[in-house]
């Protein structure tokens, strides 16, 4: 197997008060390893260390213990942050410059050239769906916008790793779904994802691998199909049946397997149900947007090879 | 040569950001204001005309300039540390010196900014200053007070256009266009005599007022530097409370540590190490028409070089190891 993105051993983390005396324990004794082209999930209750986790990953933070590798490198070294994106767990934005403004500096701060500058700005607005919210100060934003800002500055050098806190937090169903449809693309270019959230759904959706922290401790690791396979039982769907039918298939079961199946209509899920509705809905608007309005699934330059 | 832009443009971003502050327009404003105000409510000339006005006008400068300085200098590193923006632009790469050299470097900017809005002030309020002249007798310079006055009053009313017509900030247009009209005035009152006449060319500037300002601003610069070190680790109060410290020490470091400094290693060492605020004070070396010579203009300048770039050289090597989240 290739050498892992991240690898951490034993990574403990202690918060010391301004004297040195020991405060909060927030991270224990923790491994973890990720793989290129994987995304990876952080899972736990709050304050169980996903944040301070990451900030260890990217030199924010120094280790209390333990090691810590990025792309085979220190946290430290600057220049491995060339191909790593961040997106904080607050939307972390100076409150003055305009959507555009906010994406041109970070823009500046990895040494791209005016031009690439320009497009990938026009092309990331246009992608988190706030084009007719670019001149305005992201100060002014809703907390949602100035998450899809956060995002947009997170992928504006096209990173290899991607660290993600708490992604969807704050955002739409459909800039959820959204963000789970990027993240699918991004692994599919062999991009590695971390991230963290509360939102299990969606966690579901889009993570290969997953652990769980609580209280700093890592108390669950795995791939998801490894640990939410139920083996046990099984589930049949069929699309055209008649009562008689299911009559039928009912008593089969019962004198094959001798135990009564259990018989449902399935619904489809709440977040597929509103982002059709927002889809018809913005098919047929027109008053202009005052929120986001979402158009293009995914920024060309994320898409070239 | 990317690390240059780096700089810059954080820097850029420190200025924008620092001059946003109504605070830094409140303190520069009132600086001018108290500055020209002075001749105009005092007819006491301490032997000299237009000492008091100058005297004072320096005075100002220093001490609005050290709460400007140190407010926008810790403001500028805790502020972003708070509110998570340094968390967010050293997860980029950008070396924690950059950041560091950025913040000072914007803030600078800004003392530069408030002090040539000052340094013009006193320049005016010299010239405002009851005078006496065979021909008018005691006189006050109406006309440029009035000018002078009308400045602050123009700039607001600049920023306040700016802001409806361009939606910029208020207070920065206010704080650019103030040391600009400011210049207009003291070029233009000089075809005026302090009477209110036409008059032939003549500005009637005392102009060893710029190279005692210049002292004060590197001594801002200085100061500057320390309340940026000493942010790393403390919060807003703690560090201005601290800059005012040190600013203390550094007025009396020649009566507190000089007298024993000599026999006393201890004193020696604290006196080397207090920054010494009297030598950019040079207001009473240049009282009665004395000049502030070139070259202690230029040893003034390596001091406050050498002083500065030592603390910062410890800023940074704090900050290279502080935690940022
Ligand atoms: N700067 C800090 N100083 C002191 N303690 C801290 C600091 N940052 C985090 N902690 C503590 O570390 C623990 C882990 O915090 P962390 O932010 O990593 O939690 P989290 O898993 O991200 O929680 P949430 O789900 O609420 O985002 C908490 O107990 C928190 O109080
Ligand atoms: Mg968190």
């Amino acid at each position: 197997m290739s050498d892992p993105v991240i690898c951490t051993t034993a990574l403990t983390k202690v918060f010391k008060d301004f004297w040195g005396r020991t405060r909060v324990p927030a991270l224990t004794a923790l491994d973890l390893k990720v793989h290129p082209g994987e995304v990876f999930g952080l899972l736990g209750p709050n304050g169980s260390g996903k944040s301070t986790t990451m900030k260890l990953l990217l030199g924010l933070l120094r280790p209390t213990k333990g090691r810590v590798s990025i792309m085979g490198r220190s946290p430290q070294h600057t220049a491995t942050r060339n191909r790593i994106g961040y997106l904080p767990e607050e939307a972390q934005l100076y409150q003055y410059l305009t959507a555009t403004e906010t994406l041109h500096f970070y823009g500046r701060l990895f040494g791209l050239n005016r031009t690439d500058i320009e497009s990938r700005t026009s092309q990331l607005i246009d992608m988190v769906g706030l084009t007719h919210a670019a001149q305005r100060p992201v100060g002014e934003f809703s907390r949602g916008m100035a998450r899809r800002i956060g995002l947009a500055q997170a992928l504006i050098n096209d990173p290899d790793l991607l660290i993600l806190d708490e992604p969807t937090a704050g955002l739409d169903p459909v800039g959820c779904r959204q963000i789970k449809d990027l993240l699918g693309a991004l692994a599919k270019r062999g991009k590695t994802v971390v991230l963290s959230s509360h939102l299990l759904a969606d966690v579901q959706d889009v993570c290969d691998r997953i652990t769980l922290l609580h209280n700093g401790r890592s108390i669950a690791a795995g791939t998801l199909d490894g640990l939410l396979k139920h083996s046990e039982k099984l589930q049949f769907t069929v699309e055209t049946h008649t009562p008689e039918q299911v009559e039928a298939i009912k008593i089969a079961i019962r004198e094959c397997c001798g135990e009564d199946p259990s018989v449902d209509v399935p619904t489809i899920a709440l977040e597929t149900f509103f982002v059709n509705a927002i889809a018809n809905a913005t098919g047929a608007a027109d008053t202009p947007p005052s929120g986001v309005s979402q158009k293009t699934a995914l920024a060309p330059f994320l898409g070239e090879p | 040569m990317r690390k240059l832009r780096q700089l810059w443009t954080l820097a850029a971003l420190t200025a924008a950001e620092t001059l946003r502050q109504p605070v830094c327009l409140l303190l520069t404003m009132s600086c001018v204001v108290l500055t020209i105000l002075v001749p105009l409510t005092t007819a006491h000339n301490f032997g000299e005309e237009g000492r008091l006005a100058r005297d004072s006008g320096l005075a100002f400068h220093l001490m609005f300039g050290l709460f400007l300085g140190g407010y926008a200098a810790c403001a500028a590193l805790t502020r972003e540390r708070e509110s998570g923006t340094a968390a967010a632009v050293l997860s980029k790469p950008v070396d924690r010196s950059v950041f560091f050299a950025a913040k000072f470097l914007g803030i600078t900017g800004v003392v530069l900014v408030f002090s040539t809005s000052a340094t013009l002030a006193t320049l005016l309020a010299q010239r405002v200053a009851l005078k006496y002249a065979s021909d008018t007798g005691h006189l006050l310079d109406g006309l440029t007070a009035g000018l002078a006055m009308g400045s602050p009053v123009i700039a607001c009313g600049v920023g306040a256009w700016a802001n409806f017509r361009h939606r910029r900030a208020f207070q920065s247009t206010a704080m650019a266009t103030l040391p600009l009209l400011l210049a207009v005035v003291a070029v233009g009152c000089g075809c005026f005599t302090r009477a209110g006449g036409w008059a032939p060319y003549h500005p009637q500037l005392q102009w060893q007022i710029v190279p005692a300002s210049l002292l004060v601003a590197m001594g801002l610069a200085m100061l500057g530097a320390i309340a940026l070190t000493l942010a790393v680790r403390l919060s807003l109060v703690p560090t201005v409370s601290t800059c005012f410290v040190i600013l203390l020490l550094g007025l009396a470091s020649d009566y507190v540590f000089g007298q024993s400094a000599g026999h006393a290693p201890l004193a020696n060492l604290l006196y080397a190490l207090t920054p010494n605020w009297q030598h950019f004070w040079v207001a009473d070396a240049i009282a009665g028409g004395g000049v502030v010579s070139g070259t202690y203009m230029l040893r003034c300048a390596l001091y406050a070089f050498l002083y500065t770039s030592g603390i910062l050289c410890l800023g940074i090597v704090a900050f290279q190891h502080a935690e940022v989240s």
